[in-house]
């Protein structure tokens, strides 16, 4: 209903057309190829590509401090890569362009703002119409089960509500690609649970290509079409799974030996990394 | 409503209560004690000599307001102005703010006699007094709201492509407006300082130039009437500024001075 394919109000119309030599397959949004960063001496990122579909729901797995936040923010636009290339939806990566959604760790809610106001937050600085998107705000926050919530502050909202709005403010400008930074990992474990449903019915609906990245083995799998196992520094993917358990999914598969077959190879996977 | 008013009238009343209790104690004291009037008068007779002379302690309060809320308004817009740059110039942060730090421990006041001797005695000397002195806390205290912005917040705007501009309107100033009150708090009796020590240096007005000529005649009573009346309106001018914060601040839940946050 509120996908609206191909439409994306903010996405760099100028290169949509034209179709850029290195993606052979049309159905591939995000293509990272052999990116590689260095921060001083130290190599955090060594020769990572993954190709991404459109729509798909990708897991980054791996511990903290591995690097998979940095591959994140470089797809976001927000570092550049020391040597590689990002190409999101046909066009190369160089900055921040307002085609994709971003959640962090924290909500990182603005709090003289409202709920509402936050949500559009995003269309304020990409110098959209307010007004055109209000309902649109409405509808994700009632998706988000928050609409009743859209004139309270943040401090008036639970950890999980705020998160949920933030989700929704990453949602607002129907952005092609949802980036997700460990978005649930300052919850506790029962919120937790709650907003990995929440999340894929939100999903369900919209569609987006997601790249979540995570540290929670069930996490992942619960969530993903696709986990990619990252190792230690420098980070590069070790592994890949594809989980193919049935959409949509809810918590009780997480009881099931389909389901735990995936975590035990998973936790294998990465323990693995640690002792080479 | 009736719930939020008794609790600030709780709040109220222990302060209130020891406030008439050390008064009392004051009266007894320097009956009980036959203290002479020149050394120490008691809180009625200091009443007293209040009403009485309220004409001249009002002719003497205004010009001493006047400075104290102009040095402080220029401190304000001052101080806010020099964090903009802080925040915004690197040869300004780097250059000039280390210096601004250090020079928060020069004992400000040495300095007015030296403004006389630049500007004469009178009012420039007073308003540039209470400017000075107000100005550094306010600087610090708007440069660190600007400056401490969280870091996903700024990437969060820098996602959406929100220009320097937005950045300040929409994120720095609104995230800065509780340190620049707590600055402003600071810096009005920081003001008030300036002003009535001016005043005790050189000046032919103002309530500084009483209290100094008051003590010269040795009338003790006078000099204590305008140190209250100095008190309460420094308090009413600090009381403006918390109330406008609270308006200013709405999304901050109010942090009692008593004793932490009141529900």
């Amino acid at each position: 209903m509120t996908s609206r394919p191909g439409a994306a109000p903010v996405a760099d119309h100028a290169s949509h057309g034209e179709a850029a030599p290195n993606v052979s397959n049309p159905q591939i949004t995000l293509r990272v190829s052999n990116v590689r960063k260095v921060f001083g001496t130290l190599e955090a990122i060594k020769n990572i590509s993954i190709d991404i579909a459109d729509g798909e729901f990708v897991s980054l797995l791996g511990p903290s401090g591995c690097g998979k936040s940095t591959l994140l923010m470089m797809i976001a636009g927000l570092t550049q890569a020391t040597s590689g290339e990002i190409v999101l939806a046909g066009s190369p990566v160089h900055g921040p362009r307002g085609d994709v959604g971003v959640v962090f760790q924290s909500p990182v809610l603005l709090p003289w703002r409202t709920v509402l106001d936050n949500v559009l937050f995003p269309i304020e600085l990409l110098r959209l119409s307010r007004a055109e998107y209000r309902g649109r705000a409405m509808e994700l926050l009632k998706m988000a089960k928050l609409e009743e919530f859209a004139g309270a502050l943040p401090r008036q909202l639970s950890g999980g509500m705020r998160q949920r709005a933030a989700i929704c403010r990453a949602l607002i400008h129907n952005p092609s690609t949802l980036l997700m930074d460990e978005p649930f990992s300052a919850l506790d474990a029962i919120t937790r649970d709650d907003m990995a449903v929440e999340l894929l019915r939100i999903w369900q609906a919209n569609r987006k290509t997601v790249v979540f990245v995570t540290h929670s083995i069930r996490e992942a799998a619960f969530l993903s079409d696709r986990v990619l196992v990252m190792g230690r520094r420098p980070a590069t993917v070790i592994d890949e799974v594809r989980i193919e358990l049935p959409r949509p999914r809810h918590i009780g598969m997480t009881e099931e030996e389909g389901f735990n077959r995936y975590v035990r190879h998973l936790r294998k996977s990465i323990e693995a990394s640690h002792a080479s | 409503m009736r719930a939020k008013l008794q609790a600030s009238l709780k709040n109220a009343a222990w302060p209130l209560v020891t406030t008439v209790l050390l008064l009392a104690a004051w009266e007894i004291a320097v009956r009980a004690l036959h203290i002479r009037s020149i050394v120490l008068p008691g809180p009625i007779e200091v009443v007293q000599v209040m009403v009485q002379r309220y004409d001249l302690l009002f002719e003497h309060l205004w010009p001493s307001l006047y400075l104290t809320v102009l040095g402080f308004a220029l401190s304000v817009v001052g101080g806010i102005f020099v964090a903009v740059l802080i925040t915004y110039s690197e040869i300004v942060r780097k250059g000039f703010y280390p210096m601004i730090v250090v020079s928060q421990v020069i004992p400000k006041v040495s300095i007015a006699p030296l403004f006389i001797v630049w500007f004469g005695t009178g009012t420039m000397s007073s308003l540039l007094l209470a400017f000075l002195i107000a100005f550094f806390p306010m600087t610090i205290n708007a440069a660190m709201g600007f400056q401490s912005v969280d870091e996903d917040i700024d990437k969060m705007a820098r996602t959406y492509m929100g220009s320097r501009w937005q950045i300040f309107w929409k994120i720095r100033l609104p995230n800065a407006l509780p340190y620049i009150f707590g600055g402003m708090k600071i810096s009005i009796t920081l003001a008030i300082i300036g002003v009535i020590v001016s005043e005790f240096v050189a000046s032919q007005e103002g309530i500084g130039y009483l209290i100094k000529l008051a003590g010269g005649l040795l009338d003790t009573p006078l000099m204590l009437g305008a140190i209250t009346i100095l008190s309460i309106a420094g308090l009413l001018l600090y009381w403006l500024i918390a109330e406008a914060e609270k308006r200013a601040v709405y999304w901050q839940a109010p942090i009692d001075a008593a004793g932490g946050p009141n529900a």
